[in-house]
Formats: structure tokens, sequence, C-alpha cells
């Protein structure tokens, strides 16, 4: 079947590959995947569109909307390839970013390590001006230092500069007159207001954020002009459109403002599949389950939305622990990342118990079986050894695994000091690392009031399809859906996502002391800020919606928790307090305090067009006559050990297929394990979905 | 005995090694689910901002199973004692669920009487399975402020006995109410003991739903396993040590001009340590007194720390650690001896025992650190209730010189406490802080320097006069360095105005323009400063961490500038090393 004009393109750039998938209106028409060019990353965005569109017949002026995410931020992050970046503070405070919260995150590790600022201490320089807690200035801005300042930073050669103020959420005057200042002597230099990019109160996180975006603001925009260059010779029309952390898109113009909203938006555009899966299958509450060679991702879907965070780290940089990266308050869908993946090693700590990672063999030297070099044993080795992964056709046979190596360095490593033997020992592994990844998704859905056994599991990456099984019944949760082409789905999120941009505003008050007029006031400006960013992306106005919501605690609390709230209306107060009260329930339990009061700090819109109409099926039919592929031995313990287990491959499954468990389906990038006494169904779309516990007893 | 040895042998042999690791691993992630609400829903910064906290699953008959992995020592460890005594004085018969107990008794929990325990037994099918508890420092609990003045406990506040605080029916209305009206932030310090009770309850939960799923009536045979794993991990730790007696003394700035001396032999033998404190100061008449159950938590904490930091910290690794100190002295006071200021105190141990340790050790441990944390309480009286206020304040200096690295700067070792924003702290009260830096030159020389202490200014608005307790050390006594490394600066508290000395660890009336300056102490330096890496001391030049005068003086490093003196912005390039003249200054020393 040929496609149509009119095609809609998903681009991700990640580390290691970039992928691409190419929709017109009836559903998938290809796709592609290329090694990431990192020294100009759009290049090889430029030669993979080309190649795919090629290949299909196609033309780039039959691309009507490209929509585009990248790792490109969070990678100039961790590498400091940013600008040569200043930060102008109060006087007295030029360490708040290298002090932080003055904190061990590790309490018995001698050895931790800090974050690294990214300004180092010699371009942090105080500025005479002080503004106090009320908004009221105590001391007024030193213009002429910032002046004198800003031509000394020229000088040095130093090309963006963050002013960071205490109090600048409450009164940002005087970080707005120092950009006065610095424009009068200093044009070229990129400047970067706390009060802009980030309003919130706490000093030390508003800093990392502010300096965070205006350092990377260079090295995205110079990319994102170059995207846009090179989309236009392959003969697309219409600017690409840029996925944000928060799981919508926006325009280039805006994304250049706010690099920092991009963070993260590869693994974004792998939550919005998953939601857009789960429309398909009827499921609008998920837990995403995503896991590669080193770590595992997880997300929580409900109501078909990614549940959003308004902070998180970058770079962290001892044994990904909380506390050991920059901290960054952006919209992000929030994710956890674990480290567990296929190269995870296995080991036998002093407690004689088997404990994964958090270091992984990575690709090079890899598992043992990849005969690499590799010596500790993995999780991907006990795969092979439990029969998991097949040795012949790992990578669609393009690479041989060696399973006698793997059976040998778990014998030694691991049955042998435990006194069990090789099998044990592999499921071990393979039972150990699926329950961390549990016990994770566990903690992050009872921290969200969600209960993650109630939650469909939707399984990608290289390894969720082979693991993601486990970790559902180690969670009690009742399904497992397999979306098909895993390998790109970040992409094909991309083109589910609706234009959407979220504005916010710090204003503290009292839930009884805000009056209307201001409730009014404030959402009106803060939707009239989202909707004159959508209106840059070309959201015609009738279609512009507004998502309100408001951060609550109990008057004397330290954290708020997110409040979804109506439009103004007279009855406005009451909705949100019992708002509040509900989510406050669901998240701790029954043990609100009695007779304490209500406020509010932060007040949030989220402004989104349309969700796009993308279907993400195949089209072409598969040959169903032949799936079954034959048997191999795989370990089952429900089945008290190996059994001979049928084999199938994917692609040959037709829609309506349906399989009791044990069985195993191939495909080029993974192994989806169909358990004992489940039963998996092949939907429309290709979509496999397990069902626990239903599988036939004949 | 014998009899119980053996059949925890079996136990040990009959356990399935996969499942325990699965419990194991579900419990602690449980005890970050139980800190998360906890630090969620509390009321005052103390606990909200700075996680002066710990959580804790015991087993039903109350021994340690695990702790959350925040938190901080002296609380983690306490409350393993401290639970010893819970489930003594409140047996299974006599709980019913749907009960929470409560009590601040400094002999038989954290040693202060701020440090409030909320305890809750778990029930399954009316059986009690299992224990949460957290510890957490309450902004107030009336008496003192914590003023190391106090001459008996009577003096710094309420004291709480072990207590029903909640049954089935509800909260313990007459014990609230004697908390609300002894206590200056009623509605934090309750607000706090409620999120507790919250934090525990989410404990609970979690934990019914893991022994549901695993089909277990009781968890006390995986935890007794749990914990003698741990045991017998820490055991082959101290194994590979060479068997001896290692000393160590120290001094601390006490009250009052009086120093302390903490004085500590280790004894290493075969597969157990004996740590005993004789020598050491006999207790003060001032609160700066050491409950035995502190010092055993800050010594396990050091032990654990130094040896196997990877073993998790509950009832059997404390099996192999023998604690003691003599009845009466600073470190095992007596009822009602005064205790308020004695973290003051039992913040040093683990300094002294790293010192001890050194030689037995050949890996190397840290210097020195700023040790004690420093704590400043400040109450400001208005003419309404709504402009009194009452703050807590934690800040941290430098820590040691490590084996391999510099020490951290303005990060509290040993304790896991955080400091609180001075945004948040100038929103709560009318305090303003005018300047918060790093202290340069406060890093002890060392080839691996000490960490950085800070300077800390703070005035208030408002025109009325205000009190402050300075509950700090090392200003008389810096921290001092390992293996040549050189001392971290000491610290002060003075009045800007006059340059005076002000008084510490005791309540002090300051006048509504006074503007007061904490300078932290830094952390010592590791081995000679004159074999640190020339690039690094220029690096610490550059970024103002040290002195062009420091560089040569202390590291034998001539580093000019180039630049225009009165440049604000001074790169790398504006600063160059004269090689020759430090060859000679480095070879002068040889």
């Amino acid at each position: 079947m040929a496609a149509s004009g009119n095609l809609r393109v998903g681009i991700d750039i990640g580390g290691t590959f970039t992928d691409l998938s190419i929709l017109d209106s009836d559903g998938i028409v290809g796709v592609g995947k290329t090694l990431t060019t990192h020294g100009a990353p759009a290049a090889a965005v430029a030669s993979v569109l080309a190649d795919t569109l090629k290949a299909h017949g196609l033309k780039g002026s039959d691309v009507q909307g490209v929509v585009h995410g990248t790792t490109l931020v969070t990678n100039a992050l961790i590498e400091r390839r940013g600008a040569k970046t200043a930060l102008m503070t109060t006087d007295g405070f030029r360490d708040v970013i290298e002090m932080g919260r003055e904190h061990r995150y590790e309490l018995y590790d001698l050895n931790l390590e800090l974050p690294q600022p990214l300004v180092p201490r010699h371009l942090r320089i105080g500025i005479r001006e002080r503004v106090l807690s009320d908004g009221s200035v105590d001391t007024p801005l030193d213009v002429q230092q910032v002046q004198e300042v800003a031509l000394e930073l020229v000088e040095a050669g130093v090309e963006a500069v963050a002013v960071c103020f205490l109090h600048s959420h409450i009164n940002e005057q005087h970080e707005a007159k120092a950009r006065e200042a610095i424009r009068a002597v200093a044009p070229g230099l990129r400047i970067a207001l706390s009060s802009e990019i980030n309003p919130e109160i706490r000093e030390y996180e508003r800093f990392s954020t502010t300096l965070a975006n205006v350092y990377v603001q260079g090295v995205v925009e110079d990319y994102l002009e170059d995207l846009r260059q090179r989309m236009k010779d392959i003969g697309v029309q219409n600017d690409p459109l840029i996925m944000l952390s928060n799981g919508g898109v926006t325009a280039i113009d805006v994304a250049r403002s706010y690099p920092i909203r991009m963070l993260e938006s590869g693994p974004a555009g792998g939550a919005l599949g998953a939601v857009s899966f789960g429309k398909t299958a009827g499921q609008p509450n998920l837990m995403a389950f995503d896991m590669g060679g080193t770590t595992a991702k997880l997300c929580i879907i409900e109501k078909n939305r990614p549940l959003v965070t308004h902070t998180f780290e970058v770079n962290r940089v001892y044994r990904l622990r909380a506390g050991s990266g920059l901290p960054v308050r952006a919209p992000v869908i929030d994710m956890i990342e674990i480290g567990a993946g296929g190269g995870s090693v296995a080991r036998i700590n002093s407690l004689g118990l088997i404990t994964i990672g958090p270091d992984s063999a990575g690709s090079e030297p890899g598992p043992v079986s990849y005969g690499r070099g590799g010596k500790q044993c993995t999780v991907t080795d006990a795969d092979v050894v439990l029969g998991y992964l097949d040795p012949k056709s790992f990578l669609g046979g393009a690479m041989p695994l060696d399973a006698d190596a793997a059976a040998a360095a778990i014998d030694a490593q691991i049955a042998r000091p435990l006194g069990i033997d090789i099998a044990e020992a592999a499921w071990g592994i393979h039972a150990t690392v699926n329950e961390n990844m549990a016990n994770a998704a566990r903690v992050h859905a009872m921290e969200r009031g969600e209960d993650p056994a109630r939650l469909p599991l939707f399984v990608s990456g290289g390894n969720g399809p082979l693991h993601g099984p486990g970790v559902a019944q180690a969670l009690g949760s009742p399904q497992l859906l397999a979306p098909p082409a895993a390998g790109v789905l970040s992409t094909l999120g991309f083109l589910s996502a609706a234009t959407s941009i979220d504005v916010v505003r710090s204003s503290h008050a009292a839930l009884a002391d805000v009056g209307d007029d201001s409730i009014c006031a404030l959402f009106e400006k803060l939707e009239d800020e989202g909707g004159q960013l959508l209106k840059e992306s070309g959201v015609p106005e009738a279609d512009m919606h507004h998502e309100r919501s408001v951060e609550m605690r109990f008057i004397g609390q330290g954290n708020e928790i997110e409040v979804p709230v109506p439009a103004p209306s007279p009855s406005w107060k009451q909705e949100a307090l019992a708002s509040f009260a509900l989510e406050y329930e669901r998240k701790f339990g029954d043990v609100a305090p009695q007779g304490v009061g209500v406020e509010i700090l932060t007040w949030r819109v989220r402004s989104s067009g349309p969700e796009p109409d993308a279907k993400l099926r195949f089209r072409d039919a598969p040959d169903a006559a032949d799936a079954l592929k034959g048997h191999r031995m795989a370990y089952f313990p429900q089945e008290s050990g190996y059994v001979q287990t049928p084999v199938y491959d994917r692609h040959r499954l037709a829609p309506g297929h349906s399989l009791a468990g044990p069985a195993l389906i191939e495909e080029r990038e993974s192994t989806l394990v169909i358990p004992p006494a489940s039963r998996c169904t092949v939907a429309q779309d290709r979509s496999i979905s397990i069902d626990f516990n239903q599988g036939s007893a004949s | 005995m014998m009899q119980q040895q053996q059949s925890s042998v079996v136990a040990l042999e009959g356990t399935d090694p996969v499942l325990v690791g699965l419990v194991s691993n579900r419990l602690h992630s449980m005890l970050d689910e139980q800190q998360a609400a906890l630090v969620n829903t509390a009321f005052s910064p103390v606990v909200r901002e700075s996680y002066d906290l710990a959580c804790a699953v015991f087993d039903s008959r109350g021994s340690m199973i695990g702790q959350s992995s925040g938190g901080t020592p002296g609380h983690i460890n306490a409350l393993a004692t401290g639970m010893r005594h819970i489930a003594s004085r409140y047996p299974a018969q006599s709980m019913a669920e749907g009960d929470v107990l409560i009590t601040n008794d400094p002999w038989m929990t954290a040693g202060q009487i701020n440090d409030i325990t909320v305890a809750t037994p778990v029930f399954r099918n009316h059986v009690l399975v299992a224990w949460f508890a957290s510890c957490c420092h309450s902004p107030d609990i009336g008496g003192r402020i914590l003023s190391a003045a106090a001459t008996e406990v009577y003096e710094e506040g309420l004291r709480i006995p072990i207590l029903k605080l909640r049954t089935a029916e509800g909260p313990n209305e007459v014990l609230e109410e004697i908390i609300r009206v002894n206590v200056r932030t009623p509605d934090e310090t309750l607000g706090d003991i409620y999120a507790q009770v919250a934090a525990n309850q989410v404990g609970a939960r979690s934990l019914l739903r893991l022994m549901d799923e695993y089909q277990l009536d009781s968890i006390d045979d995986v935890a007794a396993e749990i914990m003698d794993r741990s045991e017998a991990a820490l055991r082959n730790a101290i194994e590979q040590l060479t068997d001896g007696t290692y000393t160590a003394a120290m001094e601390c700035d006490g009250f009052g001009g009086q120093p302390l001396t903490l004085q500590v032999t280790v004894t290493v033998r075969g597969n157990g340590i004996t740590v005993d404190y004789a020598g050491s100061s006999p207790q003060s008449p001032f609160g700066v007194n050491v409950v035995l159950n502190y010092t055993r938590a800050y010594t396990s904490f050091a032990i654990k720390a130094a040896l196997a930091p990877e073993v998790p910290h509950n009832a059997g690794s404390f099996r192999p650690v023998h604690i003691t100190a003599p009845e009466g002295s600073v470190l095992n006071c007596l009822d009602p001896a005064p205790v308020a200021s004695r973290h003051l105190v039992g913040h040093f141990l683990p300094s002294l025992v790293f010192e001890a340790l050194r030689p037995a050790l050949p890996e190397g441990l840290p210097a020195a650190s700023a040790d004690a944390l420093w704590m400043s309480v400040w109450r400001g009286n208005g003419t309404t209730k709504d402009e009194s206020f009452t703050l807590t304040v934690f800040g941290a200096g430098g820590s040691g010189g490590r084996p391999t690295k510099d020490g951290l700067t303005t990060t509290g070792f040993p304790t896991g406490v955080r400091a609180a924003p001075t945004e948040v702290l100038e929103t709560l009260t009318p305090l303003v802080q005018t300047q918060r830096e790093l202290l340069p030159d406060s890093g002890g020389p060392g080839k691996f320097r000490g960490g950085l202490g800070q300077q800390l200014q703070v005035r208030r608005r408002g025109g009325q006069a205000w009190t402050v307790n300075a509950n700090i050390d090392r200003v008389d006594h810096p921290a001092a360095g390992a293996l040549g490394g050189m001392p971290g600066s000491a610290g002060s508290f003075t009045d800007i105005q006059t340059g005076e000395d002000l008084p510490r660890k005791s309540l002090l009336r300051l006048a509504p323009d006074t503007h007061v300056r904490f300078r932290f102490p830094g952390g010592g330096g590791y081995q000679d400063p004159f074999e640190r890496d020339i690039e690094d001391v220029f690096n610490d030049v550059v970024n103002g961490y040290i002195s062009l005068e420091a560089a040569r003086g202390m590291y034998g490093v001539a580093i000019e500038y180039l630049g225009r003196p009165d440049a604000t912005v001074r790169l790398p390039e504006s600063f160059r090393i004269d090689r020759n003249a430090t060859r000679t200054l480095r070879g002068e020393r040889q």
C-alpha cells in the first residue's frame, strides 16, 4: 500500500542512536535508525530522514510536520559542553550553588562526592543589592557595579550570565534592572534571570535551574538553527516542533528560550507512546516500564496522561543517588531511573545474598556471554542460561552469545558460593533484578497515591519485554502490554503529543485570604502567557484549552502537593479545598491535622492545543501461517525447572491470535516472556497483552 | 544460650537466601516510603527542610531490622536501643490495634529532650508482628531552648515518659493538651508528631502488603536471618584488622571555658571490637552531657562507616561491637544530668574513633572534621503571638581531608542533617542573613585539603529585642590534621559592630540592631600540604578557596597575580605559578 502525502515524522536523538518513524493518516509508514552524530546531531537527523523517505519512494515535500526530541540538553550538561557562564548574585551569597543543602546524601560512605557547580567560583560575582522576603528593598541595586562587572566578564570571554538574586521570585525588579544595565554595556552577553526561568522559592534550586538553562542555551540554539536549515534543504516546509520534557510539543522559538524544558524529552516520548497504545487498548492508567542495557525507567500514566513533576536532578555523579546531581526545577514527566539493565553486574554481597548493579558491564566489555572480555556475570547472562534469550538469534543472529561461558561465570560467581545449582542461581539473578525494579516502582507509585497492583505494565526497551512479566507479577499487576516497534517507541509518542506549555507563578497566600479577584487575575495572566506561547507555535485560539493546578499544603508544612483546580468561580475556594483534601488522603492516608488552615504557594496553568489523531498501528498485515519457530528449554520455577517452551516469531503473529504460557515470542530487538499460567493476545494494532493467571489449565 | 546459637545456625541453612534478599530489599524500600511521608507532612523546618530525623522497622520483639537511608546516625542508632525500652514497657499483650506510643526520655532514646520518638505496633490477624518508629527533633519542647546553661534535665523542657499517644479511639487528648501548653510552637510540635504517626502508618500499610504477598505470618525468622547475616558480615570485616589495642584522645570546648577530654580505647580481638571511653571527663554540671545510648549510636556509626559501610544497620550489626563508658562520665551521664547540647560532644566520637583506628586500617580514614553540627536557636517575642518566632537553624563546617580526596566543603559529618534555604528561613521569621558564603583558608592544609567552613552573618528586621542560643563548638579546639596534615581553622561567634566574641551554648539577649557573625570551622588536612599537587593549589587560589599567602606559606607554592589590581573577575590566566620559587620553597623544607 503506497503512502499518501501528509506525512508526520517523529525523530529522537538518543545518546547512541537517532530514531525515526513516519506516519500517514492510516498508520506507520516506515521506521529508521542510525548512529547519532555527536559533532553535528542534525546531520544524522537529516540523513536518516532522507534515507527513510527515499526507501519508501517519498519526498521531503510530502512531510507536513516533524516532531523532534533529544537528549542533547542532558548530554551538554553532563559533558559540560555549555557556554562559558558567569553568575551575578546577591553579595554574600556567591557560594549558594556550591554549598547546596550542606548535606551528606549517603550516611555511611566516607568517599561520596558532591556535584560540581556549572560555574566555577572565580566567575561567581556578588552584586551589592538586597531584597527582603516581603519584597521590600533593603539595599538598592548598584547599577554601576553591575556594568563594571559585565564589562569585565566580556573581556574575560564570558558568553552568558545568570542573574540570580535572593527573593527575586517575590520581587523581580532588581534582576530586571540588572539585565537592562548589562544590555546597555554588553549587548552580546546572553542573560538569564532567575525570576523568569524559575520564579519559585528556595535559592539553591532556583539558581541551579537558571544557570543550567543559560549554560546550554547557546548550544541548543545553534543546534535548532542547524536542524531548521537541514529540514528546509530536504524540502520539509514547516519548521520542526520540539518535544518538551512535560510531554507537550512547542515551536522552535519557544524551546530556544527554555532549553531546560527539553531535558529528558526522549523518555517523555516513550511515556507518550505508552499513552497512545494504552488508549487503543482501553487502558487509561498504566505503569510504563522501559529497560535497556544499563538502566530501567518507570513512570505512571493516569487517565491517559503521564504524571508530571516539577523537580528533578541531572547528572547524578555518584551511583545515581538522589542528592548527587544538579537540581533543576522544570515540568518534567515524573520518571524514576534505576541502575538495572541487561548489563547490570550480579554478585554476592558481604551478607551472602545476591545483589545486582548498580554498576553495569555496558556494551563494552558487556556481559560474559558477549565474548568481548566481560568476566563478571550479568542479568543478560542469567537470561541466556534460563533460555529466555536464544544465543543464536540475539539481535537477529547478528551477535551470537556464548551460553556456556555465561553458565560457567554464574556457577563460579553465584551458584557455588551460595550452594545452589546454576539454574537456581540464574533464576535468583533474574528474580532479584525484577524485584529491585518492582520495589522502585512500588515506592514511586505509593508516594504518588497510586496502587501499583491495579496498573497494567507497559513494557519497552530491549529488556522490557523480557523482564516486564516478572516485574508485573512482583507488583501484582493484572496485565502487561507490549507494543510493536518498541525500538522507536519514543518517536511514535512524539507524534501523539499535543502542543502544550506550562506556565507557573509563585504567589504565597493562605487559601482563606485569597481574594476572588486575585484568583481570576492570576489565572488570566498565566493563561494569556500560555496562550501567547501556543500562538507562537501556530495553535489557533479556538483550539486552546487551559488546565489549572495549584500547589497547596497545610500552613506550617514545608512540602506542597499539586492539586487540580477548576476555572475561577464563586465556589472556587471550596472546590480547591475539597480537591486538596482528596489528594492529601490519597497520598498520606486519613491523618490530616484538624483545624489547620491551608495555603497556596504556586499557581500553574498548562495550556494545550488539540491532540493529533495519530494511529500507531502497522499497516502491513502479517503472514500468520508459520508463527511457531520451534521449541527450546526455558526455566520456569512454577513448572519446577526447565521445560520445552514454544518459540514464536512476533512479526508473524496475526491480530486475534492467542497463546497460553509458557511461551517465548521473539523479535529482533527483544524476547517477550509469556509466563506459565498466563495467556497473551495479539491486538489489532499488533500490541500483545498478557493476562496473568488466565492461562489454560488443560 | 548454646541451644539458641544452634537454632540460629539451622535457620541460616534453612532459609532461602533469595527470599531473604528479596524481603530485605523490600523492607528498605518501605523505610524510604516512611521517610518520604514524614518529610512531606512535617511542619517544622527542622524536620521538613533539615531532615533531623530517623525512621526504622523492628521485629515483633523490638529488634531493629533496618533504617531509612536518610536521617541522622544519632537518631537511627538510638532508636534501636530505645525500642527495646518501649517494647519491654509495653509488652505485646498490653497493646492493641490503633495504639501509638511516644516518649522523649533522653536516657531511653536519643539523649536530648527535644528528640521525640513515636512508635507504632503493626498487627496482622490480631497478632503484633512488627513496629515502625521514627525519632524527630522537635522545634520546641519548652525549657531553656537547648541552652547548655541548665544544670538539671528538669530545666530543659517537658519530659514525656513512654505513653500511649493514641489508641483506636483516637488521640490521647490529655497528653496533647499538656504538650500544647508547655511548648512555644504548639502547632509545629504537634504537627510533626502527627507526621510521625502518619509516616509509621505508611510503613505499616506496606509491610502488611508484603506479608500478604509472601504469605508470611511473622517476619521474625526473616528478620533474624537478616540480622545474623549482617552480624557475620561485620565480624568478617573486623577479622581483617590486626588484633590490638588502639587509643586516641582529644579535647573539645565544653562549657564556660572548661574543656572536656574525650578518650577512647579500641580493642580489636578476633571478630569482635570493644570500645571503652575510660579516661574521658566526668559529667559536667552543664548541658553538654551524653547518655550512653547516644555514645553508642555515634560509636557504632563510626565503626560501621570505617569498616563495612555497605552492611545494613540493624540489631545484628551492633552485636560485634561492645561499647562502654564509665558511669557518671560525660559520655555516660546519670539522670537527671542536663543533656540539651549533648550533640556538641557526641558528634566528636566518630573522628575520635577514626583517629584511634587509623593505624589498624591500611587504606586510611579521614582527618577530623568540623564534627559538631552548628545549631542556633533564634527566638523573638513580638507584641502579638503572630510576631513571635522560635527557629532552629543548622549549618555545617568542613569535613576532614580523605585518603584519596579533599574533605567536603560545608557538608555535615557525622550528622546527616541538612541546612535550610535562606529564603525559607527569612520567610518564616524576621531574621535576615546578610552573608552565607565559604570561608577562605578555613580548610586544614594537607596533600588532601580539609573542606572549607563558612561565614554567616545574621541580623533582624522589626526593631525588637531577640535572643539566640549558639550551640557551637570547635571555637577553642580546631579540627586536627592527620598524618602530617594541618588543622582546619577554628570557629568563632562575634558581634560585628564591636568585634567581640559572644557567649556560646547559652541564651544570649541581643539588641534590636545587633548584627552577629559566625565563622564555621574547617576540616583537618590529610598528609603533608607540601605534597599537594601544585595544580590543585593553583586551582584553589584562582577560586579563592585559599589565599596567595597560604599557597606560599602553607603549601610552598609561589603564585603571582598578574592582572589589574582592581579587577573583580580574575581568570586562571591572570595567575602564574613561579616554578623556580616553588621548587625552592618546597625544597627548603626537605
